[in-house]
């Protein structure tokens, strides 16, 4: 499974905005069996962590879903 | 030309922070907590350009979906849904052009109908009456098209609300409804509670979406994004009891220009606010029948359907019980002659 590092940038309900080391931004979807709630993804923004994402690219949408996120030590 | 006194303390082109209010300066109106705000879409100056669409899209990062053409007119959106909190019907109209305007006929996403009146124009047709290189059966002036911005109707008496099993639909203290999406669990109840098919299952998150009205964006004092978007005040967004003024006023001078069908939709005591839903507070301004719009005739609360449903469940089990007994006493009455 792709892997993705960058910053929480955007939060809106559960979907988030990854911005990568290149500045380049990237729209996330939190899937329904991702281990993270919508609750989590705001403190992570406010703290402008470094994220590695796990995700899948769904069919006949323009974003990723995510399955998995990490904070990157 | 008007401007509002608090424009002059930003004057500059680029600002170091945020200005409080801003609603004020952009669409006239103070959000307060505690008071009532919807959207009035007026449907004669919707041009079809999308910015709703797009700034809704922008502003609450949703992705897009349904990539492709739809083949339906200009409308490659679809449907309202989880990812498409906002959608802009394209209704193409077709038809013979007589003195009382289209007479029948008109393509809109498959459905089929006629003009509810004030429809007149020339055609293609020049002053004689004769065909030339542009005859057609079109309506002069683009005026064969009626494009609306479409929406949740943020109902007075949320019937989504009212079937939601974990509370996780609500009122805001803005009197919009919204989603909590850490209590809802998916069960999509409210999505056929829902009148006009605004709500919507995401199949990814498993949660139920829907337009917000910009909640946060409310709670900071901000206009919602499509409103402030529309380029031609299609949208606007306000206190309601301003907005059905605003309304009222307009349809009076549309009806004072010679559009007799304006009417309004979903503002009190006017058609789409039936069967208990009262008023919605994101209410229409349209020139043909509802249904023209894809909007339900008359919309009514789920909750209101229970009762008799419930009757006419029971009448029909008593109806069949009292047809067996009858069918099984004939059937048995000559077996107990015989013996």
């Amino acid at each position: 499974m792709p892997t993705m590092t960058g910053m929480v940038t955007i939060v809106q309900e559960t979907r988030f905005q990854l911005t990568d080391e290149r500045g380049v931004s990237h729209l996330f979807l939190l899937g329904h069996h991702s281990m993270a709630e919508p609750d989590q993804l705001v403190p992570l923004q406010h703290a402008q962590a470094r994220v590695r994402v796990r995700y899948i690219q769904p069919r006949n949408i323009i974003g990723m879903v995510a399955k998995s996120i990490e904070v990157d030590d | 030309m008007d401007m509002h006194a608090r424009l002059q303390d930003y004057t500059q082109s680029s600002l170091d922070r945020v200005i409080p209010n801003e609603s004020e300066l952009t669409c006239g109106s103070l959000i307060v907590p505690g008071r009532s705000y919807g959207f009035f879409t007026d449907t004669t100056v919707c041009i079809g350009c999308k910015a709703c669409e797009v700034a809704c899209k922008e502003w609450n990062n949703l992705p897009a979906d349904n990539i492709g053409l739809t083949g339906q007119s200009y409308d490659n959106t679809g449907a309202l849904s989880a990812n498409t909190w906002r959608h802009v019907n394209f209704i193409e109209k077709t038809g013979d052009v007589g003195p009382g305007g289209l007479g029948s006929g008109f393509e809109a996403e498959g459905r089929g109908g006629g003009c509810g009146g004030g429809c007149g124009g020339s055609g293609g047709k020049n002053s004689s009456g004769e065909g030339g290189v542009r005859d057609n059966n079109q309506q002069a002036f683009q005026s064969g098209w009626l494009m609306m911005s479409d929406v949740c109707k943020h109902c007075h008496n949320p019937p989504c609300m009212e079937a939601c099993p974990t509370g996780a639909l609500f009122k805001t203290e803005f009197d919009t409804v919204v989603v909590q999406q850490d209590i809802c669990n998916g069960c999509g109840y409210c999505v056929p509670a829902c009148p006009f098919g605004v709500v919507d299952v995401s199949l990814i998150d498993g949660k139920v979406h829907k337009c917000t009205l910009c909640y946060d964006r409310l709670k900071g004092g901000l206009e919602p994004a499509c409103a402030k978007a529309c380029p031609t005040d299609s949208i606007m967004f306000g206190e309601v009891d301003d907005l059905v003024a605003r309304a009222r006023a307009r349809v009076a001078k549309l009806h004072e220009l010679g559009v007799e069908s304006a009417y309004l939709y979903g503002a009190p005591d006017e058609p789409g606010a039936t069967g208990g839903l009262e008023y919605l507070n994101a209410f229409f301004l349209l020139t043909d029948r509802p249904e023209i719009y894809n909007l339900p005739v008359a919309p009514t609360r789920a909750s209101r359907r229970v009762l008799p449903g419930l009757l006419s469940g029971f009448a029909a089990i008593a109806g069949l019980a009292a047809a067996a007994a009858l069918l099984l006493g004939a059937s048995s009455a000559p077996a107990r002659a015989a013996r």
